[in-house]
């Protein structure tokens, strides 16, 4: 197994933040070619290399900028997403932090093509050291003229602002991030509208994830069938994926789609640490339901497979479990981020996932019957679904595969029932 | 999330300095909306302060011209707003599913051990303060600390130790 | 004229009104969609997700009705089990952090939980784990009382003050379950329309300081009426009750919604103008200083109107049309002066661009409709040559000082037929050949015109103990040609044609005659 460069080509490269490393190593090589196109000849090469979003939510990019309406007398914004939050999921870190100006010049690619001229890249306020680089890198790109009122000598204006986060994980949900830039909480918007009929400032925006425009660069250079000969047909190119947790070798990897996920835990990741024994995977970041071992061995790493397995591919986060485990509390742990990330604005999530919450720490105490464990089960399915956003249904997807396929576990943690609870039942009173 | 609407007043007005003022003025001219700059601005604030006092929100809402129910509101929601005075070291452990699995609770434990510090306060001379947090992103290099901003990966407790030796 | 469309709701097809939500479309004919966040005035936030209903064959098949239109042929599922189920379960997660302090709670008997708890939740609670804490009793300010527990984040009164007042002083703070309202420290609500937060608030987090503890809601009694506080005439709910062996006293004003006048609010003043109907009333009638029954005094005024060279009658711009041409009536019948001088009424730059208007008379409108005198010319050329003067309800003292009006009825026989004392100023009070304690607007029915020419009915439920006189009655007992509330009202139809098609007054629309629509109403 070998890993692709198509994202991580200057990974490795000593310096390659700089815009003279980062010319060198072929960056900005594209926009004689990109100015050349028309904008719809970029965007139909976008549909047809098959790229999908790399955020979480897998959907194709080329399509999503063909919904912007035509003939609007309205500017067009990019938001690009560099929020990522999402538990297991460290990968576009490494392309704001090693090769800032491949984010770059897919902005330009992305704002030409839907016809933009301000982008906002939205990063998490932790990623402080990759905010920084980030920002040297766009003083140095306008200093060069890649961005700014002509860039590239061509007549078409860039701006790009970073807008930084403070600090919530809902902010990675696309109308929350909108929201967040225009000065409000980060509380997701209710669809319809569409962010690109209506998106920053009831404006057409389109909101794109930071490794789906780190991909942009290769496919304008190379082409969308160079671009399709990674991957699977349903899923095309390469992935960063991270593999934390239990293994030896934790860390990102740049993979086509579709190889076995047991395969890769094992060849590139080294393995379940210390000689133990697999207990789980998760796929794609917290949200995405767990494998039991035997499940993993079947599934390879793309949308469908893992939509086979009722888990999604998410943002290709992997978390292995050793045996050491204890499923009740990892599902603790889990309730906890997505209560603590709940924005409050709707019913079921604000009320719900804080409830969740302190069921599971009954049970983890001891304290707690069937009953209760039953609850926090029926909970799984009154909150998802009958939520603006689908916050909720990200804490209790996998939380409700926790329950089901280590049950026994949680069985263990309850109080023994009451020796005759038929002496309790008022059928029983004469 | 815990309680975050308790403001501190610090009983003198707040302003921003020469060098935020111009940041502030730099920043605003990115936007078509003023209220855009509401979160930059209490981002200012923070490197300015270190944290975001009552005073602070009152002077954001109205330089930038609206209402300071809003700015309490952005205030309050995101969490990496300090609105209490923190340590000279403000020290962030990652909480959430990979740094846990790989033990972010022995170091927290050594804090509270050894420190006498737990989430949520800071030591007597002001100098450490701890905070639980979630997911920091850095699950490849778990578990990770995250101190005034500065990321330490591939923590455990006696690296944990070595580190805040070389704190002042 | 609306456009109707075709829709299905629960199988059943029914005709609703184009253009509107779900929620109103099928609210107008009669078809509850239960929701605490969306409020016609406030537009759909969707927060909530108490109205999720079904579509069949829509897509999503599960809808926020506050935010989908009404279509054509739509089938709206809302006795669903799917349906039933996701109302159920978002009411126990409403209520899982809910004090449940009904029996110390304002909102008891008019709260959406405690309803809706009856229709779509009824079952034993599940929650076992300690509830969030939040904080009891804050005072917002402005005379609102926060209860933090009881709050249900449907933002309505955030939004309100942001949309609606532009103040926004209050906003939701934190996040997840520990979100709540609050306002910035040292900026508690500050506007001149407030309260309308408290009638907003869906359940009991918002109280009003000045109703908290004094009735249960289901004791009130309800009268529609206008608002007499200035010319805007805002439609309201008197709420009124009457304990065995007190009298009957008004507990609160709150506003009703007319979309032409007011929408669905009303000011904070002209919510406390219950007080003044409540305190600080005339009791008694005097004639020369000694309490008398008023038809001694009404016998006495009127052989003193036919002595008289001249009589001049002022009535009030916030009397009723009916009490306005039954004295006009009287007028014509004896050759006396009628004025409607109320220069004081006007309070200069008091009011806004939503509802507060400088004119404080509820009735100016119709006093012009009806050609009643009102410069101060003619009320002090008047006052000058009448040896009569009869003041019908018009606080005088708003427009001149007691000087002026001591100077002005130095050798005039004057009775003074009134609500509250000191229309004439103190100094008058004592000279005032007779006085008659008049019922207030909350007691009487009637019709007013407002600053917009939109005459409006208004009903009189309050009963005092004390027996007052209506000013139609004084009128009439001084001989007018309108000899009852039928007669004036009859009077009123022949002088404003565009009210005569109604039979009436009752009979008027709810939401007002537009007579400046009307080329016989100018």
């Amino acid at each position: 197994m070998q890993e692709a460069k198509i994202l991580s080509a200057k990974f490795a490269i000593k310096n390659s933040n700089k815009l003279t490393v980062a010319k060198k190593n072929g960056a900005y090589q594209t926009l004689d070619k990109l100015f050349s196109s028309k904008q719809g000849e970029v965007i139909e090469v976008v549909k047809n290399s098959g790229l999908r979003g790399r955020g979480g939510a897998g959907f194709p990019t080329g399509m999503k900028w063909s919904f912007l309406p035509k003939g609007l007398d309205k500017p067009v914004y990019l938001a690009v997403n560099a929020d990522e939050s999402e538990p297991g999921t460290f990968k576009d870190r490494y392309i704001l932090a090693l090769d800032p100006h491949l984010l770059i010049e897919g902005i330009i690619i992305a704002c030409y093509a839907i016809n933009s001229h301000d982008a906002y890249i939205y990063i998490r306020g932790e990623y402080t050291t990759q905010r920084i680089v980030l920002q040297e890198a766009i003083d140095e790109a306008y200093k060069a003229g890649l961005l700014g009122k002509k860039v590239g000598k061509q007549n078409y204006r860039i701006d790009i602002t970073i807008h930084r986060g403070g600090g919530a994980y809902i902010c990675g949900e696309e109308t929350a991030l909108l929201e967040s830039i225009e000065g409000k909480k980060g509380q997701p918007r209710s669809k319809p509208p569409f962010p690109a009929v209506e998106g920053l400032y009831a404006c057409p925006t389109i909101i794109n994830n930071v490794q789906s425009i780190a991909s942009l660069p290769w496919i304008i250079q190379n082409g969308a069938m160079a671009y399709k000969r990674y991957g699977i047909e349903s899923a095309t190119g390469t992935h960063l994926f991270g593999i934390s947790g239990h293994v030896e070798k934790p860390g990102v990897y740049e993979l086509p789609f579709g190889l076995p996920l047991l395969d890769v835990i094992n060849e590139m990741a080294g393995g379940v640490w210390k000689g133990r024994k697999l207990k789980g995977v998760i796929p794609g970041g917290s949200s995405c339901p767990i494998l039991t071992p035997e499940e993993a061995a079947t599934a390879t790493l793309d949308y469908a497979s893992m939509a086979e397995h009722k888990t999604m591919f998410g943002s290709g986060g992997i978390v292995v479990l050793d045996e050491t485990v204890s499923m009740p509390e990892l599902t603790l742990n889990l309730i906890q981020f997505y209560h603590h990330e709940s924005c409050g604005q709707c019913t079921p999530c604000r009320e719900g996932l804080g409830w969740m919450e302190k069921i599971l720490k009954k049970i983890l105490g001891g304290d707690a019957e069937t009953k209760d464990l039953n609850l926090v089960r029926e909970l799984c399915d009154n909150i998802e679904g009958k939520t603006v956003c689908v916050l909720a249904a990200a804490c209790t997807m996998p939380v409700r595969a926790l329950l089901d396929k280590y049950r026994d576990e949680f069985e263990a943690l309850l109080k023994p029932e009451p020796a005759s609870a038929t002496t309790e039942a008022p059928a029983e009173q004469e | 999330m815990s309680d975050r609407s308790k403001l501190i007043a610090t009983g003198k007005p707040f302003k921003f300095d020469k060098k935020y003022d111009t940041e502030f003025e730099r920043l605003v001219k990115r936007y078509p909306s003023r209220e855009s700059m509401i979160l930059p601005a209490l981002w200012l604030v923070q490197e300015q302060e270190g944290w975001v006092c009552e005073e602070a929100i009152g002077y954001v809402a109205d330089r930038i011209g609206t209402f300071a129910s809003k700015v309490y509101e952005v205030a309050t929601f995101y969490t990496m707003m300090n609105l209490h005075p923190v340590g000279k070291y403000h020290i962030c452990v990652c909480r959430t599913l990979s740094c846990w699995l790989r033990g972010k609770q022995e170091i927290v434990n050594y804090f509270r051990d050894e420190l006498n510090l737990t989430p949520g306060k800071t030591t007597e001379d002001k100098k450490f303060s701890l905070e639980e947090v979630e997911c920091l992103g850095h699950c490849g290099s778990a578990p990770v600390l995250q101190i005034n901003g500065e990321f330490y990966e591939n923590m455990d407790v006696d690296k944990v130790k070595k580190l805040l030796a070389t704190f002042k | 004229m609306t456009e109707m469309i075709k829709l299905f709701v629960n199988g059943e097809e029914v005709e609703v009104e184009s253009g509107k939500n779900l929620i109103d479309a099928l609210e107008k004919v009669g078809i509850e969609i239960p929701h605490f966040c969306y409020h016609p005035a406030l537009g759909a936030d969707g927060n909530c997700r108490m109205c999720l209903v079904g579509i069949e064959e829509g897509r999503p098949p599960v809808v926020p009705a506050c935010k989908t239109p009404a279509k054509e042929g739509m089938k709206v599922l809302l006795d669903a089990d799917h349906i039933k189920k996701i109302q159920h379960d978002v009411m126990e997660l409403e209520f899982i952090n809910h004090p449940t302090d009904c029996p110390i709670c304002d909102q008891a008997g008019e709260c959406k939980l405690q309803d809706y708890y009856m229709k779509y939740e009824g079952t034993e609670s599940r929650m076992r784990v300690p509830q969030v804490k939040k904080r009891k009793v804050q005072d917002f300010g402005g005379g609102v009382i926060h209860d933090q527990e009881r709050c249900v984040a449907c933002g309505r009164c955030v939004r309100f003050l942001r949309q609606i007042t532009k103040t926004g002083e209050l906003g939701l703070v934190n996040r997840g379950d520990d979100c709540r309202v609050e306002f910035f420290p040292g900026r508690p609500i500050n506007n001149r329309y407030g309260l309308n937060v408290v009638d907003l608030c869906p359940v009991g987090a918002l109280t009003s300081a000045d109703f908290r503890f004094k009735q249960r809601a289901w004791f009130l009694k309800r009268a529609e009426s206008i608002c007499h506080g200035c010319s805007k005439g805002c439609n309201i709910m008197v709420d009124h009750n009457k304990e065995k062996y007190e009298d009957d006293i008004i507990y609160r004003i709150r506003p009703r919604h007319n979309e032409q006048v007011n929408g669905w609010f009303m000011c904070d003043a002209g919510r406390m103008t219950y007080k003044s109907e409540n305190d600080n009333r005339l009791e008694e009638c005097t004639l020369a200083g000694t309490v008398r029954p008023l038809t001694d005094i009404l016998a006495d005024a009127q052989s003193r109107i036919e002595k008289a060279s001249k009589a001049l009658f002022l009535v009030s711009p916030s009397a009723s049309l009916e009490q306005l041409v039954a004295v006009q009536a009287l007028a014509e019948k004896t050759g006396a002066a009628v004025s409607a001088f109320s220069d004081g009424y006007i309070v200069k730059d008091d009011g806004d661009d939503f509802l507060i208007k400088d004119d404080k008379a509820a009735n100016r409108t119709g006093v012009d409709l009806l050609s009643i005198a009102k410069s101060r010319t003619h009320f002090d050329n008047m006052a000058k040559e009448a040896d009569v003067f009869i003041n019908f309800d018009n606080d005088l003292s708003r427009s001149l000082s007691e000087e002026q009006i001591g100077k002005l009825f130095k050798d005039t026989w004057v009775l003074n037929a009134a609500t509250h004392p000191g229309h004439l100023g103190t100094a008058m009070a004592g000279k005032a050949g007779a006085s008659v304690a008049l019922r207030s607007w909350s007691e009487y029915h009637g019709v007013v015109v407002n600053c917009d020419g939109i005459a409006q009915k208004f009903v009189g439920g309050v009963m005092k103990n004390i027996e007052r006189p209506d000013i139609v009655e004084i009128a009439a007992g001084l001989g007018s040609p309108a000899t009852g509330a039928a007669a004036a009202w009859a009077l009123v139809q022949k002088k404003i044609p565009a009210l005569a098609e109604f039979g009436s007054f009752l009979e008027l629309p709810a939401e007002g005659v537009n007579l400046t629509d009307n080329e016989a109403g100018k």
